[in-house]
């Protein structure tokens, strides 16, 4: 075990490298230049040419890949051209939010769709089970700006219980520890809720497809003919089989969480990753866009590890060795 | 025994989520604001910042660069003007006056010798000199400067040799004492718009100093200079707080506030941070339903004023199809831009766009003399016909067995070009014109037009915005002859020597009622001619909230002018 997952961490590297090439071949392809952003009136078409060369572009591409490899081998991502900062650093001052709305809605989802999937699978054809279905395929259909609006309209216009935009209140003035995590907290209820509501619903139907499918088994008819207790067979034999399936979905689930914080940290305004690789695409701030998609392509490499890892221990059958 | 790790892995996950349902549930019952049930401690506190007269402003887009020199967008530029002073600055109508210095030009108009304000300090204490200046100059100007104004010094005389790194000094500029300081142009360069070099803040030679120019970047984001505010805090994207600079050096003219919080609110709720007091004013977007809903609110008052730019069409005049200037008039008849305004911005939002200078600014020309190219289709098939491009059996326009048509590259970052496009669509069908259209974002359609090289450029039909500078001079611009090459801002091909010459005089002229008849003559060329289109002006609306007494804003006076003026009810 021990030795697949060095193995697994090892494989790693050649694939970075692979997606990074693409990456680069992909941006090439790309009409424009960071400088056609910063573009001013007054600005002579040789300070362009002066600005671009600066910032490496006049480079053929493959050469610039193997710099870059070579560079971030040594954790230099570059430079970003419109913070004028090195990447990681721009990176370290955005991923924070973004993580942990990420971590916030995740674990709703978890703690809200899989036991309504569990319920909803043992309760089939119910009242329970069709209330939980129709929810379900809402949050699973709504868009997520428009459902973002609605509540920013309901919640922080209407009744203006939580804040519009932002993060924290900047004017709040106080040391207090768990004064400033409040108010972090009340400023994340809302997009959590936009971002967590179609994995919570997705999380709800996966949950429900694969219990359905477990509890018809034959052993569960056994464990049953045994005389066990309902909520032992469904949690301790059912469950565990059909979390198999749930599983893979969470390796993958992480990075589709980083790329569906671009709308709701663009509706209400947090400072994260998905923000700004939006301005980083338009403005065709190569080492910014690269730097965001690599640190990406390592998550959902590792979501995809852990993943298999967690199939393991679900799985008793299952081994790497 | 493996499930109980999974079941360890559940619980470590069910307490992150209890920590947060914890914090949300606790806060829950009392409203958002300071006022719910904390400590008395803070209580206290909340009403010390009420009484603290704080403005709020909300946009979106800073990058947190907030230096005179690298800055790179209007809202960091805010800022930046905030922060550090000008040795110019401008009246709301946009002419030039003295700002932390009076100049004198010389008798060949190539020499500005600045005299700086007696006890100019910055908001360290230190004071403001003419090495500061001179730093600050020297600086756009080294070898190493990466940001967009290089063309602040480039004209100076030696540029070239001190940017090279040939020598140490710059011989365009000549600190003559601690007060006084002379920047000396470029032979044959001297131009009234000259003078906007020196639209810069000055930064302290002493804090800014650096070895490598990494160092100076380094200190992009922790500002200093002479100007009514500092900066007290800021948080990338959320909020940039700035404090009243207590030290001001004039301190009559200091700021009447004690803080600016600027917060990065999205487009989206602009209106509503408006309307629920959250910020005291913004730009909003224009847009009729907007105007009404900001109408619709009683604790603000709108400005409405006509944008220092317009949006243009290019047409491709190095093209069969379009090199005729009757079908460029044909297409602008056939274009119902009237309608186009009221669909896209609302009555009273934009105006029919008709000379490639600002109606605000002096050098525009009498409406009367212009040709508005309103919508008239039967004007335009006769100026089609009579360029020869003529109607077959199959609905289009034919010239020596050519088809007429043309492929328009639409930006997709704005609604107006794909409004216009889809009018166009329709009435140049009507007219014979076989349209095609490429959706791209804003920096694929520059690298297609103004990017490549005469020969290169791939595209019949372009639109876009542009922003102008304050002084008329369209030198590098659209219209520029010069300025159609690579990088260059004319993709147009178009080459006019009487508009040159015109365009030449005009740099020199330093009377601005001559000068003013000159770029009005040119105007009406351009307006005749039509290499670039000017499509609509446009209307830019403030919603500010009528607690603030005191604020400015028009064509050529962005906040930030008025700023030490407001004050708070």
């Amino acid at each position: 075990m021990r030795y697949y997952i060095l193995r697994r961490i090892i494989q790693i590297i050649p694939v970075l490298i692979g997606i990074i090439f693409i990456l680069f071949f992909i941006l090439e392809q790309a009409p424009g230049t960071p400088v056609s952003y910063m573009m001013h009136p007054r600005m002579t078409p040789e300070q362009k040419a002066e600005l671009e060369e600066k910032l490496g572009l006049d480079i053929p591409w493959y050469e610039r890949f193997v710099n870059y490899i070579k560079e971030a081998s040594q954790g230099n991502l570059g430079y970003s051209s419109t913070h004028k900062k090195p990447v990681t650093e721009v990176i370290g001052n955005y991923a924070g939010p973004t993580l942990l709305l990420a971590l916030v809605s995740l674990t709703i989802s978890i703690f809200i769709g899989i036991p309504a999937g569990i319920i909803s699978a043992v309760k089939q054809h119910t009242v329970i089970d069709n209330i939980l279905t129709v929810m379900s395929f809402i949050g699973i259909s709504i868009p997520s700006f428009f459902f973002g609006l609605l509540l920013l309209k309901a919640f922080a216009v209407d009744i203006q219980l939580f804040p519009l935009f932002g993060l924290k209140d900047p004017l709040l003035m106080s040391d207090n520890i768990f004064v400033k995590i409040k108010d972090i907290a009340w400023h994340l209820v809302l997009p959590s809720i936009v971002l967590g509501l179609n994995s919570t619903a997705s999380f709800m139907r996966y949950t429900r497809s694969s219990m359905l499918e477990v509890i018809k088994q034959d052993y569960i008819r056994t464990a049953r003919a045994k005389g066990l207790k309902e909520k032992t067979i469904i949690y301790r034999h059912a469950f565990r089989n059909g979390i198999i399936p749930l599983i893979t979905l969470l390796g993958f689930w992480i990075p589709l969480l980083l790329s569906g914080a671009i709308v709701t940290e663009s509706i209400f305004a947090l400072p994260g990753l998905g923000k700004i690789s939006v301005e980083a695409a338009m403005s065709r701030n190569y080492p910014l866009i690269l730097g965001i998609n690599s640190i990406l392509a390592i998550l959902t490499l590792i979501g995809s590890l852990v993943a298999d890892i967690l199939y393991a221990l679900a799985d008793p059958r299952i081994r790497y060795d | 025994m493996k499930m109980r790790k999974i079941f360890a892995l559940f619980l470590a996950l069910l307490m992150v989520a209890l920590v947060f349902a914890g914090c949300t549930q606790t806060s829950q019952p009392s409203a958002p604001q300071a006022d719910t049930q904390p400590p008395s401690e803070e209580e206290q506190q909340a009403d010390e910042a009420k009484s603290e007269q704080i403005l709020r402003y909300g946009a979106s887009g800073f990058n947190g660069i907030f230096n005179p020199i690298m800055f790179d967008n209007v809202y960091d530029g805010y800022i930046s003007n905030i922060i550090f002073e000008k040795l110019i600055t401008h009246t709301p109508e946009g002419e030039y006056i003295p700002g932390i210095a009076e100049w004198k030009l010389s008798e060949d108009k190539l020499t500005y010798t600045f005299t700086l304000k007696n006890g100019i300090k910055f908001s360290d204490g230190t004071d403001l000199t003419a090495e500061d200046v001179a730093f600050t100059y020297m600086t756009i100007a080294h070898p190493e400067y990466n940001g967009p104004m290089a063309y602040a010094v480039s004209n100076f005389e030696g540029y070239d040799e001190y940017h090279e790194g040939v020598t140490d000094e710059f011989e365009g500029i000549k600190v003559i004492d601690e007060k006084t300081i002379s920047f000396t142009f470029k032979d044959g360069r001297a131009a009234p718009a000259n003078i906007e070099c020196f639209d810069y803040g000055i930064m302290s030679s002493d804090y800014y100093a650096f070895e490598n120019w990494e160092d100076f970047l380094a200190l992009i984001d922790k500002p200093m200079g002479s100007g009514i505010m500092t900066l007290d805090s800021w948080e990338p994207k959320q909020f940039i707080l700035l404090k009243k600079n207590t030290n001001y050096w004039d301190p009559e003219n200091g700021a009447k506030i004690d803080s600016l919080l600027v917060s990065e609110v999205p487009e989206e709720s602009i209106l509503s941070a408006l309307q629920t007091n959250q910020i005291d004013f913004a730009q909003i977007s224009p847009s009729a339903e907007n105007l009404e809903a900001a109408k619709a609110m009683d604790n603000i008052n709108i400005v409405n004023y006509i944008g220092n730019g317009y949006t243009f069409m290019c047409f491709n005049t190095t093209r069969p199809a379009l090199e005729d200037v009757r079908v460029r008039q044909a297409l602008m008849h056939a274009l119902d831009r009237e309608s186009f305004i009221k669909v896209q911005y609302g009555e009273g939002l934009a105006a029919v766009g008709m000379a490639p200078i600002s109606p605000a600014s002096w050098a525009f020309p009498d409406l009367s003399e212009l040709n508005p190219y309103s919508f008239d289709m039967e004007k335009a098939a006769e100026l089609m016909d009579e360029a020869g491009w003529l109607m077959e059996s199959d609905g289009y326009r034919y010239k020596d067995g050519q088809k007429l048509a043309v492929n328009w590259l639409v930006f997709t970052e704005a609604d107006w070009p794909k409004t216009l496009y889809e009018m166009a669509a329709d009435t140049w069908k009507q007219l014979g014109v076989d349209l095609s259209m490429e959706l791209m974002d804003g920096n694929s359609v520059i690298a297609r037009t103004i990017g490549p090289e005469p020969g290169e450029k791939d595209f019949d039909i372009y639109t876009l915005a542009f922003t102008l500078t304050i002084d008329p001079d369209p030198t590098g611009f659209l219209f520029d002859d010069d300025a159609y090459m690579a990088g260059g801002f004319n993709a147009s091909g178009y080459k006019n020597a009487q508009a040159m010459d015109l365009v030449r005089a005009g740099k020199k002229e330093f009377d601005i009622e001559k000068r003013a008849e000159i770029y009005k003559e040119w105007a009406k060329i351009m307006n005749e001619e039509i290499p670039h289109a000017i499509i609509a002006y446009r209307s830019e609306i403030w919603g500010i909230n009528k607690r603030v007494d005191g604020m400015f804003i028009d064509t050529y006076a962005t906040w930030d002018l008025s700023l030490k003026n407001v004050t708070l009810k």
